[in-house]
């Protein structure tokens, strides 16, 4: 962890010592009230049990942890938050490469492509969550009434308990293809020209070459995008509270979901069991950041 | 050259087909937020405007839903939280890069942790503090749990680093503090990632949706974000209306991605840290 | 409400440092004032009646903070009685009313308030938040306050003070009120061929009619029935039929220890309701109640059930799309039982502890007005709510609207007809708005094809946990 700071002696260095603390004051002290106070507080609400009002009453131990794991329902949480996250990380990225991958190729209007593909990244989950809401509404939203054109009956998107978790991935993978092709496109621009040309006079200009000689040199790119992609996925929320607010039979309650049914829907103020739940959900975040950080440290960090 | 070409159109209709996909809900956000309730509500539902055009839709939104005051709130909120990151990452940056840090190793780890703590673990004690501190419906309290950020920092970070020793010992030698070389000096020529921060900061900032719905309940005092999904649940049943709504919560964003998508890849790239 | 410190936009660098350190410095404050629990109301006199001319002795202005959850045009009827009050009582008593969000964020943030001793001095809560409230213990009992006064009250519905009222002794005082009814599509009725003035009155005169209604028998609407998913019609329904939602006498001779609606009866409504989506007959248009009234206006469903807050609505898209409305008592499991519904709504609490005895009295007539007939009669007609006074029907603002609306003297006679007892008082339970999403759960899951025993059963048990933790935490 080398600095370039020349090495100060003496008075003069103490004093330079106290003034680097007050450069990272602010940032420590927003750290320190919003961050770890409350990831303490978070850890201590989650062994106590929880009055009425949401006010702690009193240690009870591993009660919530245990309570979590033998909760039929919480098992089914897991499920569904890793089944969500499959279903939205993987899909997001393949469409991204694809249409990243295209628009590699000699493209008329490629600018116009770029950009065009890019605007879902504009949208915030309330912005996107909200429009498909209204395409997926099964009285009179525009997806039912394209399938009856091709004489397919209403099909209830977001009230079949079958169906509805891939709705609600279905909108978030769109959400996501925005943000995905501008890294992609990003780690594209970056390759070496030479490498790119050499496969079009190649002849390899169909997708498959392409793939088999651009692919590999994303490595990096991909790898980083599952990983930012299933910690994103791991914290939706607003596409589940306003697309389905956790149903049908609680098939589209994710782990964050459930924390915010636990903590602040129904009239619960049930802060313990749910702060029980908040702490799985980091030590999940954790265990995958600590895989990125595995791999990727040397390349971002220490250099 | 015949298979080629054949190639290429696979190429286009494949773009074609993803473009009409991935289009679509922009195309119909935009579109129906013009139409009126006889195109939106009969069924099959109209694609374009058959029967006129609605641009009242855009004045009923505005009617059920206080999206004047919501649109302030938004914007105090992004700028707050866009300002206040700006300010402590390059002040805790500079520490980092420039200063006699003690225990450097340990902060920069502090720092670094703070990026692996997800929000949503840590949300409900946020929200008692808030609540504890009467905050809120405020924009302290939409906005002080984020005037700090570990990846701004080390995005500013990496950015002072490549900056010549030369041009700072002469800046010290022509007497400038360690402030005035920091803000009159530094971050003007740092502007590209600051920039990039910026950005990064703001549409995170716009775009939030789950701390403005616990720390704020009077719809005066709520963001854009949460109004909008509030049109959804609205009482009324005019889909073009609620697409009004979300055009209007969209059109800060959508002309930043459209004439600052550079920025915004510089931060995606520097964000590879995230 | 913007705060002045904490507006970064405008600070230069070095004010940044200092609402930081403040605000840590009241951190610590907070975390040595705020972890005393929950704020018992040690002075004793706190949830008492205060003595009646506490008010006439005290001089200047007294203010009531007044929380309410009505958005829209219900906000704007609420406001116009607050500004006669506030005038009929300048100089006297102010009343400055807040919006405090929908009905769950309005108890969420009354909670947060009684941990800051910053509670309203009159707030609005809804039903099924009844049981809590009197287990907050942060109330005066209106009946403190009438026994006090004397007060004549029999001009309240009894019908409607019986949900807030336990051992006969009122504890709030009931405010927007509403009532389940059966919507149908009188022209759709014609078309099939059944009679619209004979609209089905059970659960197997639904199916008849039904059968004739829906494209699956060849009728006029996609389907003959429909309604949400809403725990509340499941309620309706037990009451209906004259039996208890949970036990200890619907929680009104203590504290409800579970939930019954894994009973045979409403097991049976279950059945029929699965049973008629999978015919073809109704239609499951899932939880969300804008979406089966959305299916309704449309004239895809003939029959549904709703509020009585739905007959604006349904009578404007009647008009609209050009067919006619009927409404119809709320049906029975097997017609003839007796039974009936539960009203649903919200009522005001007057909140004592912390609370100054001047505050409390100023309250208490500002709830007083607002129970009052012209009050109401002027609420009602603005809102569709449903009068709690009897005599609100007779001011002649009141008659001229249900001349108007005549299909509203469907639930008038239908609350008149319905004899009080603890099925129609309706349940008492501290974790009712959890008791009704985990009914949802189970009605939900057997419409979409699990057994209907299994999936109530499953689903009632579900809150057991819920509800010892609760009961065992107001002890």
């Amino acid at each position: 962890m080398s600095s370039p700071v020349a090495s100060t002696v003496g008075a003069e260095g103490r004093r330079e010592r106290w003034i680097a603390i007050g450069y990272l004051l602010p940032a420590l002290i927003v750290f320190g009230l919003f961050i770890f106070w409350p990831l303490v507080k978070s850890i201590l609400l989650s062994v106590q049990g929880t009055d009425i009002l949401g006010n702690p009453s009193g240690f009870v131990g591993a009660v919530n942890y245990t309570r979590l794991f033998s909760d039929p329902d919480f098992l089914q949480v897991l499920w569904v938050t890793f089944a969500f996250t499959v279903l939205t990380v993987i899909p997001s990225i393949a469409i991204a490469l694809l249409i990243a991958l295209l628009l590699q190729g000699r493209i008329r209007g490629v600018r116009f492509f770029r950009t065009a593909f890019a605007l879902p990244f504009a949208f915030s989950v309330a912005t996107a969550s909200v429009i498909f809401g209204v395409l997926f509404n099964p009285a009179s939203g525009v997806l039912n009434g394209i399938l009856s054109h091709l004489g397919i009956d209403k099909v209830q998107w977001l009230t079949n308990p079958d169906l509805a978790l891939w709705s609600v991935s279905g909108a978030t993978v769109w959400m996501q293809i925005g943000y995905n092709l501008l890294v992609l496109s990003a780690g594209l621009g970056a390759l070496p020209e030479d490498i790119l040309e050499a496969a079009r006079l190649d002849g390899a200009s169909g997708l498959r070459l392409q793939r088999s000689i651009v692919m590999p040199l994303l490595t990096p790119q991909l790898f980083f995008l599952v990983v930012v992609g299933t910690i994103h996925s791991l914290q939706s929320f607003g596409q589940i509270k306003i697309l389905t607010v956790g149903g049908p039979e609680d098939r589209t309650t994710t782990l964050v979901y459930s924390i915010y049914e636990q903590a602040f829907a129904n009239n619960n103020s049930n802060y313990g069991y749910a702060s029980a739940q908040a702490m799985v959900l980091l030590v999940i975040v954790l265990i995958i950041t600590a895989l990125q950080f595995g791999v990727l440290e040397r390349k971002v960090f220490y250099r | 050259m015949k298979s080629r070409r054949f190639a290429n159109l696979g190429s286009y209709l494949i773009l074609g087909v993803l473009f009409l996909v991935v289009l679509f809900p922009v195309y119909y956000g935009l579109v129906g937020s013009l139409m009126g309730e006889r195109d939106t509500n009969s069924f099959p539902p109209a694609l374009w405007p058959k029967n006129g055009i609605h641009p009242e839709n855009y004045s009923k939104a505005l009617d059920i839903i206080p999206l004047g005051n919501q649109y302030l709130t938004s914007v105090l909120q992004t700028l707050g939280i866009t300002l206040g990151q700006m300010v402590t990452s390059a002040l805790a940056a500079y520490a980092f890069v420039f200063l006699n840090l003690r225990w450097r190793a340990f902060w920069f780890g502090v720092f670094l942790s703070t990026m692996m703590i997800p929000f949503e673990s840590i949300i409900i004690p946020n929200y008692l503090l808030i609540s504890q501190w009467g905050l809120k419906d405020t924009i302290a309290g939409l906005t002080l749990p984020f005037l700090a950020t570990g990846f701004g920092t080390f995005l500013l970070r990496q950015s002072f680093l490549s900056f010549p020793m030369e041009l700072r010992d002469a800046a010290r030698v022509d007497g400038a503090g360690h402030f005035r070389f920091l803000f009159s000096i530094l971050l003007p020529l740092s502007r590209p990632s600051l920039a990039a921060l910026g950005i990064w900061s703001a549409l995170s900032a716009w775009n939030m949706y789950f701390w403005p719905l616990l720390a704020t309940e009077d719809p005066k005092h709520q963001t854009i974000q949460i109004g909008i999904s509030q049109l959804q649940s609205s009482d009324s049943d005019s889909p073009g209306m609620v697409l009004a709504g979300v055009m209007l919560a969209l059109f800060p964003t959508l002309l930043l991605v459209i004439f600052g998508q550079r920025f915004i890849v510089r931060g995606l790239t520097a964000g590879a840290v995230k | 409400m913007i705060s002045t410190t904490s507006s970064p936009s405008r600070g230069s660098r070095l004010r940044y440092a200092v609402p930081a350190v403040a605000l840590s410095a009241s951190l610590v404050l907070a975390a040595c004032g705020g972890g005393s629990g929950s704020d018992g109301d040690s002075d004793g006199g706190g949830t008492g009646a205060p003595a009646a001319d506490v008010l006439d002795k005290a001089s200047g202005v007294t203010t009531v903070a007044f929380w309410h959850a009505m958005d829209g045009t219900n906000a704007e009827a609420l406001d116009k009685l607050v500004a006669e009050f506030n005038a009929a009582n300048t100089g006297k008593i102010e009343v400055k009313s807040t919006y405090a969000g929908k009905y769950d964020d309005a108890i969420t943030k009354y909670k947060a308030a009684i941990q800051s001793k910053s509670t309203p001095d009159v707030i609005q809560i809804y039903d099924i938040g009844t049981r809590f409230m009197i287990d907050a213990k942060q109330t005066i009992p209106m009946q403190a306050f009438i026994d006090r006064d004397k007060l004549d009250v029999s001009d309240l519905q009894p019908n409607i003070t019986g949900y807030y009222s336990i051992d006969d002794k009122l504890n709030s005082m009931p405010f927007n009120t509403s009532m389940p009814v059966l919507y149908f599509n009188k022209t759709l009725f014609k078309k099939a061929g059944l009679d619209p003035e004979n609209p089905p009155q059970d659960l197997a005169g639904i199916r008849a009619a039904a059968e004739k209604l829906s494209k699956k028998g060849g009728g006029p609407a996609d389907y003959g029935f429909g309604a949400a998913i809403y725990g509340w019609l499941l309620e309706q329904f037990i009451a209906t039929d004259g039996k208890e939602y949970c036990d200890q006498g619907n929680g009104r001779d203590g504290k409800a220890t579970k939930v019954l609606f894994d009973s045979p009866e409403s097991v049976e409504v279950v059945k029929w309701w699965q049973t008629m989506v999978k015919d073809g007959l109704a239609a499951n248009t899932g939880r969300d109640t804008k979406a089966a009234q959305a299916a309704f206006k449309s004239g895809q469903l003939a029959i549904t059930l709703e509020s009585t807050g739905q007959l604006g609505g349904f009578s404007k898209a009647a008009k609209e799309g050009g067919w006619e409305l009927g409404a119809a008592n709320y049906p029975h499991i097997k017609a003839g039982t007796e039974g009936g519904p539960i009203i649903g709504g919200a009522s005001l609490w007057i909140n004592g502890a912390n609370h100054e005895d001047v505050q409390k009295e100023a309250a208490w007539r500002f709830v007083k007005f607002l129970a009052d007939k012209k009050s109401q009669a002027q609420w009602h007609t603005g809102t569709g709510y449903f009068p709690i006074s009897k005599g609100a029907l007779n001011e002649p603002e009141d008659v001229a609207y249900r001349q108007a609306n005549p299909l509203f003297d469907v639930a008038v006679k239908q609350l008149e007809g319905t004899k009080l007892s603890k099925a129609t008082q309706g349940c008492l339970l501290g974790v009712m708005p959890q008791a009704r999403k985990a009914s949802e759960d189970g009605l939900e899951s057997a419409l979409n094809g699990t057994d209907a025993q299994q999936a109530m059963t499953k689903a009632a048990e579900s809150l057991s946990g819920q509800i010892s933790q609760y009961n065992s935490s107001v002890q």
